[in-house]
């Protein structure tokens, strides 16, 4: 009689894992912190986790040093980039293998993914830029991820901690998409896309209309002219406000991802957390993405016509 | 609790992305670009080149489809004029071995004539002796014989030409 396999694995290895880890998960929840509040006693020294007490701005390891811990996650971040792309890069064949294969992958998917709105011309443009940012969020966010990353302590600080988590990561990146994106709306349009932000053109008419007698008409162009110039103040204010929103989109949700992360193996050392490193992976995807993806956006809206 | 904005942390993280930015453009995308881009023309290329070679086989075909069909009719033609040269042929010899037999015929004919001329004139002639032998006897008086047989002659040779009438 053939055995029912669940997962490729019989079924009673299942049955056994099952029961280990939902053992495991039971003991450190009663055993944990959360057990110990119930209990009033204290928690088994085996599960005694320290309380996670976290602190937006980056530590600085090395008291001498003006160098953040993110700093140092930013510059693994970029050497683990680094190294894929030279991989895959320094014996490039026509028919690719291994890593070639996979940044090709890589690179097609967001030359595919950045062409589709905007056309081939800016696409090729785009692109560097996006990729970049892409590649940079999701490695700062995966590297975290690593068990242990964020224990190696140095000097009482941690040594290591996801740079995406230090607000000057979010903003600096945040700075380069918006001065990119201008870039390339200037580019785009040349003065008409100033215009986008100092349209007074309509007003000027309008007093024009005004004084050469045709009073009617030119209070409506006046009325017109206030409207379009207040619209172009809006413009700016928004492209400012658009700045913040991505800062503090990516810092905000890294940010709350690490301490709920910690906050979970505070109080459930086993199992669980491993539930919300799977998260944690997927919203590193996510946000890599909607980084990458919104600067997109913003840059196709930047250089197409209005009309 | 401060944010932990500071700008000696943003423009240390700045320079690092540029630096990450400008060695991916130069060592990554150009690259993988010009690679995806040589790979898109090298199928391109093939598929083209495949299109031609297709296109030249089908032209193959049809040229030597034609050649042979050519080769048949050709055939056809050298058959029928190897026919057309037997039966002439045929048709010659045949008229050759007619007139040949008409020919012999005729030369048959004509000795024939003259033998049985030649037979009468002997028969004749023997006649003529045999007839002047008897008339000798008859008469018993020799005459001369040379006017008897001009004599006689003349009235054979009347006699024939009365039987050729």
């Amino acid at each position: 009689m053939a055995k029912r396999k669940v997962l490729g694995c019989s079924l009673n290895l299942i049955i056994i894992l099952a029961i280990v880890f939902l053992a495991l998960t039971v003991i450190s929840f009663i055993g944990g912190s959360v057990g110990a509040l119930i209990t009033g006693g204290e928690p088994l020294s085996i599960f005694a986790v320290q309380p996670p007490h976290p602190q937006l701005a980056a530590e600085h390891p090395f008291p001498n040093l003006p160098i953040t811990n993110t700093m140092i996650t930013a510059w693994i971040s970029i050497l683990v980039l680094f190294g894929l792309f030279f991989a895959a890069t320094r014996k490039m064949k026509l028919v690719p293998r291994g890593v070639q294969n996979l940044v090709e992958f890589i690179y097609e998917t967001a030359a595919n993914f950045i062409e589709d709105p905007a056309g081939k011309k800016w696409g090729r443009m785009f692109l560097p830029v996006c990729l970049t940012i892409f590649l940079f969020v999701l490695a700062n966010a995966w590297i975290n991820l690593i068990p242990g990353f964020e224990t190696i302590k140095m000097n009482g600080e941690p040594l290591l901690r996801n740079a995406n988590t230090d607000i000057n990561v979010p903003l600096m990146l945040a700075v380069v998409a918006f001065i990119s994106i201008e870039y390339w709306g200037f580019k785009a349009k040349r003065t008409r896309y100033l215009e986008t932000f100092f349209n007074f053109k309509p007003l000027g008419l309008g007093f024009k209309q005004l004084f050469t007698g045709k009073i009617k008409a030119g209070f409506g162009g006046i009325f017109n002219g206030i409207i379009l110039a207040f619209a172009g103040i809006l413009e700016i204010l928004s492209h400012f406000i658009r700045m913040v929103s991505f800062t503090f989109r990516l810092f905000g949700n890294m940010t709350a991802g690490a301490i709920l992360t910690l906050i979970m193996i505070f109080l459930v050392p086993f199992v669980l957390p491993a539930v919300f490193y799977g998260l944690e992976a997927f919203f590193g995807f996510v946000q890599a993405m909607i980084f990458g993806g919104l600067t997109l956006g913003f840059a196709c809206a930047a250089v197409m016509a209005e009309e | 609790m401060g944010l932990g904005l500071d700008l000696a942390t943003f423009l240390g993280q700045l320079v690092s992305f540029l630096i990450l930015l400008g060695v991916l453009v130069y060592a990554g995308y150009k690259p993988i670009r010009k690679m995806l881009d040589e790979r898109a023309n090298r199928i391109e290329e093939s598929m083209e080149q495949a299109e031609a070679t297709k296109q030249e086989y089908e032209r193959a075909k049809v040229a030597v489809q034609e050649q042979i069909s050519k080769a048949r009719q050709e055939g056809q033609a050298v058959i029928g004029q190897a026919t057309q040269i037997g039966d002439r042929l045929k048709e010659e010899a045949k008229e050759e071995a007619r007139k040949e037999a008409q020919t012999i015929v005729d030369r048959t004919r004509v000795e024939l004539e003259r033998e049985r001329d030649k037979a009468i004139d002997d028969l004749r002639r023997e006649f003529v002796d045999t007839a002047i032998l008897a008339a000798e006897k008859v008469i018993n008086e020799t005459l001369d014989k040379e006017k008897h047989r001009k004599l006689i002659e003349q009235a054979l040779e009347e006699s024939t030409t009365f039987r050729e009438d």
